[in-house]
């Protein structure tokens, strides 16, 4: 009944959907940064879609079982191997008492997910198993996993495994697109400001973290200084400060910020944005309110389709 | 014009969109925010996941799975015209003891220097002012404060510290903040309370909230050790009273 840590790699926590509602009090919502990776992992091995797993970040674990469980890896690339065999991503697999499930570095991706069935089931803080590393709060002591970690796991349902249909998964190599809407403070830019903004493209900086994802690229000139009242920080934001780079604001972000956010990331694209490597590049693209939620409905109907069962 | 005639309503994201009140940082404009936001909690409408009051604006989340753009504004509209201060419920007035000076309030002698004060004089005058908690956040309980005597305005530190430790009081330009966990810093830190703004083992883990009111109250460094283990060994209850708007 528990997972054990051999090697936690450099950023490996438990995450689950999150911890909504105490941002007014400067706690962030937390949870995985590839909502639809994680959710996907969860489907595959029949957990429900908020049962707590892991986040591995750049560099995956080592991991032994202690008993009899579906598994599923989604997210990132890291060469996942099972006692010695490499297994297929974005598919659920059986493990037994003993076996070693060993990750490497990310060959595409940044963030990988694993699910185990019957869940991680370390104590819930303020409703939510995810782990807030600058909040001390959640997860495992509120920490990233260090060796010799022994995670609890609960009692599997009757299990139903299942795989990502053919096509479905999501492919990390190309250059992505990421929708956002213009604003908050979009008009305390230029028109060169917002137009190099759009035309991009920008490239991931190594300093990224489940806080902000920092890019490099196009000046994007202010009209009046980068300094606003400081206000709420959406999922997403994208704050853009005195050197003209945007900073997009992500899970773990501060709850409010005093500096000017020319746009926010479409929530169905934050995941996208956490799985691009440093030295990789994206480009934002405008989208209209009415615009997002069409497409938000669309990619939650991709998501509720990509399963098919194993049989 | 402090307050504007008609909200602004900017969207942020898919999820989101900010209600800004006024264009400025005053206890008038605030007091709305939270009004807006007592309201919106009073007549709960489906959708509404969560709101975040800062200065002059509140950011409201909603799930649009669970309703549209348009109705979301059209509410918060509506809203904002009943957003006054009276609606609020009384505020309180939270008790911060706070430790002066010596190695926990490592700064207080360059900054009584800075302005030209004696460190006693400086002390004892930021103790005796009524602060204001426009919001809390930045980081977990962080509260944003002003109310601070005209006296003691102060420059930021040219160089921000990387490191300052919880519950260290400290003050840049007319505010007042307390740093709810380890964080770099750019106000000179005056003094520490023993009291924890944010603690992730508590039930209830942020000690202020938007709308409080702040005072200090001067302890020596063996009250101040009293006061910290009684609060580790979960025995210590903050005083808090009922305060008018």
């Amino acid at each position: 009944m528990k997972l054990v840590v051999h090697d936690p790699g450099p950023m490996t926590t438990v995450q689950d959907l999150g911890r909504p509602g105490y941002l007014r009090v400067g706690i962030p919502d937390s949870g995985p940064v590839d909502r639809e990776a994680f959710v996907l992992a969860n489907r595959l091995v029949g957990n429900p879609d908020g049962a707590a797993g892991l986040e591995c970040t750049l560099i995956g674990p080592r991991l032994e079982f202690s008993d009899e469980r579906a598994v599923a890896v989604t997210g990132a690339d890291m060469a996942a191997v099972l006692n010695g065999t490499e297994t297929p991503r974005w598919q659920a697999f059986r493990v037994k008492a003993g076996d070693v499930l060993k990750f490497g570095p990310a060959r595409s991706g940044v963030r990988a997910y694993v699910a185990v069935s019957g869940g991680i089931t370390t104590p819930p803080a303020l409703g939510s198993r995810s782990t807030y590393v600058r909040g001390a709060l959640g997860g495992l002591g509120g920490r990233a996993l260090r060796k010799g970690d022994q995670l609890p796991l609960g009692r599997p349902g009757a299990v139903r495994t299942g795989r990502v249909k053919a096509g479905r998964a999501a492919d990390y190599a190309a250059e992505p697109e990421v929708r956002v809407v213009l604003g908050p403070q979009d008009d305390r830019f230029n028109a060169r400001g917002i137009a190099a903004f759009l035309e991009g493209p920008y490239e991931m900086l190594p300093q990224s973290d489940r806080m902000g994802a920092r890019l490099k690229g196009p000046f994007i000139e202010h009209t009046r200084g980068h300094d606003i009242i400081s206000d709420g920080v959406a999922l997403g934001g994208i704050q853009v400060i005195g050197d003209g780079q945007p900073i997009v604001l992500l899970v773990d972000r501060q709850s409010t910020g005093g500096y000017t956010k020319i746009a926010t990331v479409c929530s169905f694209d934050i995941g996208r944005i956490g799985q691009v490597k440093p030295g990789q590049r994206l480009r934002f693209r405008k989208v209209t309110v009415a615009e997002a939620h069409a497409e938000l409905r669309a990619r939650r109907e991709q998501l509720d389709s990509a399963v098919e069962s194993i049989v | 014009m402090a307050i504007y005639a008609e909200p602004r309503l900017l969207p942020c994201g898919d999820r989101a969109l900010s209600v800004e009140l006024g264009d400025e940082i005053s206890r008038e404009v605030n007091a709305r925010v939270l009004a807006l936001e007592y309201l919106i909690q009073q007549k709960a409408l489906a959708g509404v996941t969560e709101t975040v009051p800062t200065f002059r604006a509140l950011l409201v989340y909603y799930d649009p799975f669970a309703v549209r753009y348009e109705e979301v504004a059209a509410f918060l509209r509506a809203l904002a015209t009943q957003a006054r201060p009276d609606v609020l419920p009384p505020a309180r007035t939270v008790e911060i003891p706070c430790c002066y000076g010596g190695e926990l309030g490592f700064e207080l002698d360059a900054a009584a220097a800075k302005i030209g004060l004696s460190p006693d004089e400086m002390a004892r005058l930021h103790a005796s002012a009524d602060y204001y908690v426009y919001f809390v956040g930045f980081t977990p309980g962080l509260p944003y404060m002003t109310g601070m005597p005209e006296r003691l305005t102060i420059p930021r530190l040219e160089t921000p510290r990387t490191k300052t430790p919880p519950g260290s009081v400290g003050i840049g330009g007319t505010q007042c903040s307390i740093y709810s966990v380890e964080s770099p810093g750019g106000f000179w830190v005056l003094g520490r309370t023993p009291l924890r703004l944010y603690d992730p083992a508590a039930a209830d883990p942020i000690l202020l909230r938007a709308g409080d009111h702040v005072r200090f109250r001067m302890i020596d460094r063996a009250e101040f050790d009293r006061i910290d283990a009684a609060v580790a060994a979960g025995a210590f209850t903050p005083k808090i009273e009922e305060a008018p708007r």
